[in-house]
């Protein structure tokens, strides 16, 4: 097997978190082009880890290092947002989160000047310009390649939650989409997103990879643009559908969830991967987008219907154990809080519109939020779905 | 009673025939010398662009030369008078815009922004004021030319900004440095007409509170204006099609007020800008794009600003105009180039800095001239130092701006190779 599928195997409680991130401007809150200066300037002042560009001069890329509990993740997180904020600010830029703009035009976008990102547009042409759009990956640790695999079916149950919780995507080029995270809908117009195959043995999955690499369908695995993708270069399996959060709070508490689950999967072994869990996976997929935790999914063990947030806050309670194991019980709890209370970022994003009545003043407060200067503003998570 | 009035009716057709018909000449219109400038400047930028892709605001100019005072002289004085309504309220706008690019909230983030700007407008008073003395021209003259020169042009910089659609850094701080320029140019120019005045032995009152009721007045009228609109937007509820009319109207009125009470048009609507970004703490008032309504007006601001060069100028003047354009530009390098490293700003791109701020327009010199009026040999004498300058910096500073803002990677014009 060459290099580049050997799956470098780490330890099965660990994660780590990427987030991408929206800059903006301070004269209407439209979408800035400053990444390389805002780069340089982090990279200059202090060291926050790996600090990247992504596909337009608008976004750039944060990542965590690896952690292993909740609360240190937090911490390293509020630190690279504060020096990003920091440095951000000295350029007369703002950073936010949320998965979309609220109205910036696609056409006016600029690709960021690399091989790489020239060579999508190339590629994907009008595509390219629209993936502006900013998720949050969650890199969740595993022994092997076959670990990861399984892990990967186990999680694919529970994509709708991680869309629904992070859901923070309403608007796009300044109208209400009705849905909670529209961010999806983007991400489903390229070829390869979608779903790994129903693939067990990473053997197999080795293989299926270079047939794809021999046919020239891919380059490596960074051009499957999957919900949830293994990447053996860390030994992880990465959750890829979450919208950036609106902060860096519920940043942390979505990867504190996703490691129980890992953590209940991978030391329990539950149950096998269900082929059925990939006949309902779209329409449970465009549930979560649409409704957010008032969505209805089809449980594929149990062949039931049942709401999201029902859902969650029945296997929040199930990973109680793993959570008191991991050190996250109060993360999860505060998680659980905010789900019974359906309090979402989307649902926060709808409620400034209705408030101020204008997407810039989403925009700024959207930011302010973010920079961690809501003070006098709404509360961190507005009501309703 | 018939008859009379037969008789009135005739004899009346008899005076005056045809009285429904113009009488020659005809009287200037305001209203076709505008369109005339409007197409004639456009077309002229059209042709410029076209042809060499320079900027458009230089086809602006040239075809001002060209009707002018250098050119077919079709551009009267006693023309440009009239159309220094249109002027007013072309530098209005502008003075409104760049008002508005100056976030005192940047500077607190990035002091040294500030400092860059009183240090480079510092350094450029002092080595044009000395070099023009050095070239032996009296210091009264040689400290009011290098108050005209702190400034870079408000009008160059948005223009030639706004065409290539840049963003990012190198403009933002171009436009910031150009409104911290603008500003201290301004009240030093308005400073100095009291030791002018003191020069032309005025009354004591006139040299004292003269400059106190331009500064004061204009920044009040500014504040007024920009209460107003805060006021009114409140009110009309927030929606980009009323905010657009609200300052506009605004902008026109506050333009008209400065002209009436005898105040600076460039002061009041430069605070008015200013308070509209920094003095609205509740974000009433939306950042509204105006700039279809605007460019209308400045190209007719340019096509004048054109007029008004003298050529003849430059070939009287070119000794002292190469020593102004030289100490100038070395002056706001010199600021510029050690300053912005402690803002992040990486050195090539603080060379391309440097050469935005290099525009310059003739504006101050008239202004300057008509606040000293009652002394014209005063206005002549600064002109003859500066205008020769502006001639040149007119011309190139488009180009220069041009330029840094293209290497600067900040055009929004996507060339094939994605930058």
């Amino acid at each position: 097997m060459a290099d580049e599928m050997e799956f470098g195997g780490s330890a099965g409680n660990t994660m780590g978190v990427e987030l991408e991130l929206q800059i903006l401007n301070t004269r209407d809150f439209n979408l800035a082009r400053d990444a390389d200066d805002l780069l340089d300037l982090v990279e200059k002042t202090e060291h926050v880890g790996a600090v990247k560009p992504e596909i337009t001069e608008s976004m750039i890329e944060v990542n965590s290092s690896i952690h292993e509990r909740h609360e240190t993740l937090l911490a390293e997180l509020r630190g690279i947002r504060d020096a990003v904020s920091g440095a951000a600010q000295r350029l007369n830029l703002r950073v936010a989160g949320g998965g979309s703009h609220p109205f910036h035009k696609w056409t006016e976008r600029r690709i960021y000047p690399t091989d790489r990102f020239k060579h999508l547009l190339d590629l994907y042409g009008y595509l390219a310009k629209q993936f502006t759009i900013f998720g949050q990956h969650i890199h969740l640790g595993c022994p092997s390649g076959d670990d990861a695999l399984y892990l990967l079916h186990m999680l694919s149950r529970y994509v709708p939650h991680f869309i629904a919780l992070s859901a923070s995507s309403p608007f796009q080029q300044g109208e209400d989409t009705a849905y909670q995270s529209s961010r999806l809908n983007t991400v489903s117009a390229f070829p390869l997103s979608g779903q790994a195959p129903f693939i067990h043995a990473w053997g197999d999955f080795a293989a299926y990879f270079y047939k794809m690499r021999d046919l020239q369908i891919v380059d490596s695995m960074k051009d499957f643009y999957w919900d949830i993708r293994p990447k053996p270069e860390y030994g992880t399996v990465e959750i890829r559908v979450l919208d950036t959060p609106l902060t860096v709070e519920r940043a942390a508490l979505l990867a504190a969830y996703a490691q129980a689950l890992a953590h209940y999967f991978l030391s329990t072994r539950p149950r096998e991967p269900l082929r059925d869990v990939y006949l309902f996976y779209s329409y449970n997929r465009f549930q979560a987008c649409r409704y957010g935790l008032s969505g209805i999914i089809a449980d594929a063990y149990t062949q039931q219907r049942v709401e999201l947030k029902q859902d969650i806050v029945t296997m929040l309670s199930q990973l109680a154990p793993h959570a008191q194991e991991l050190g996250s019980t109060a993360a999860l709890e505060e998680l659980t809080d905010l789900v019974r209370a359906q309090r979402t970022d989307a649902g926060w994003l709808r409620t400034v519109f209705t408030a101020h009545g204008t997407m810039n003043d989403v925009a700024r407060l959207q930011s302010d939020l973010w920079m961690g200067r809501n003070e006098g503003a709404l509360p961190i998570n507005g009501n309703g779905a | 009673m018939f008859r009379d009035g037969c008789r009135t009716l005739l004899t009346g057709t008899a005076i005056v025939p045809l009285s429904f018909l113009p009488t020659l000449p005809l009287p200037a219109s305001p209203l076709v010398l505008f369109g005339v400038l409007l197409i004639a400047g456009h077309i002229g930028g059209e042709l410029v662009y076209r042809i060499t892709s320079l900027p458009r605001i230089t086809g602006y100019v040239l075809v001002g030369m060209l009707l002018g005072a250098s050119g077919l002289k079709l551009l009267t004085p006693e023309l440009t008078r009239i159309a220094n309504v249109f002027v007013d309220i072309a530098l209005g706008l502008v003075l409104f815009e760049l008002g508005r690019r100056l976030d005192f909230k940047w500077l607190r983030h990035d002091p040294w922004l500030l400092v860059t700007g009183l240090v480079e407008s510092a350094l450029s008073f002092g080595f044009v004021f000395f070099a023009l003395v050095y070239l032996g021209v009296d210091p009264v003259y040689a400290a009011a030319a290098a108050a005209i020169g702190v400034a870079t042009s408000p009008a160059i910089v948005l223009l030639v900004t706004r065409e290539l659609g840049a963003e990012g850094q190198i403009t933002e701080r171009t436009l910031a440095l150009t409104a911290i320029n603008s500003v201290i140019s301004f009240v030093m120019v308005t400073m100095m007409l009291s030791w002018i005045h003191s020069q032309y032995r005025a009354n004591w009152y006139t040299v004292f509170l003269h400059p106190v009721y331009l500064l004061l007045g204009s920044v009040a009228l500014g504040f007024v204006a920009n209460h107003i609109a805060k006021v009114l937007a409140r009110w009309l509820r927030k929606h980009e099609r009323h905010h657009f009319m609200l300052l506009l109207g605004l902008i026109i009125i506050t333009v008209g007020c400065a002209t009436v009470f005898k105040l600076s048009v460039v002061l009041a609507l430069l605070a008015f800008g200013v308070m509209v970004r920094n003095l609205d703490e509740r974000h009433d008032l939306m950042a509204v794009d105006m700039s279809q309504v605007e460019e209308m007006f400045f190209v007719v601001l340019f096509v004048v600003g054109g007029a008004n060069l003298h050529v003849s100028d430059l070939l009287a003047g070119s000794v002292l105009a190469a020593a102004f354009i030289i100490a100038r530009f070395v002056g706001k390098s010199l600021g510029v180039l050690t300053l912005t490293w402690f803002s992040g700003v990486r050195r090539r791109h603080a060379a391309l800095l440097c050469m935005g701020l290099v525009p310059m327009s003739g504006f101050a010199v008239t202004m300057m001239q008509s606040a000293m009026a009652e002394h014209p040999e005063f206005g002549s004498k600064l002109g003859s130092i500066v205008l020769a300058a502006v001639v040149v910096l007119e011309l190139i500073g488009p180009l220069m701006i041009q330029f840094a803002l293209r290497r600067a990677g900040e055009s929004g014009v996507e060339l094939p190779d994605g930058r």
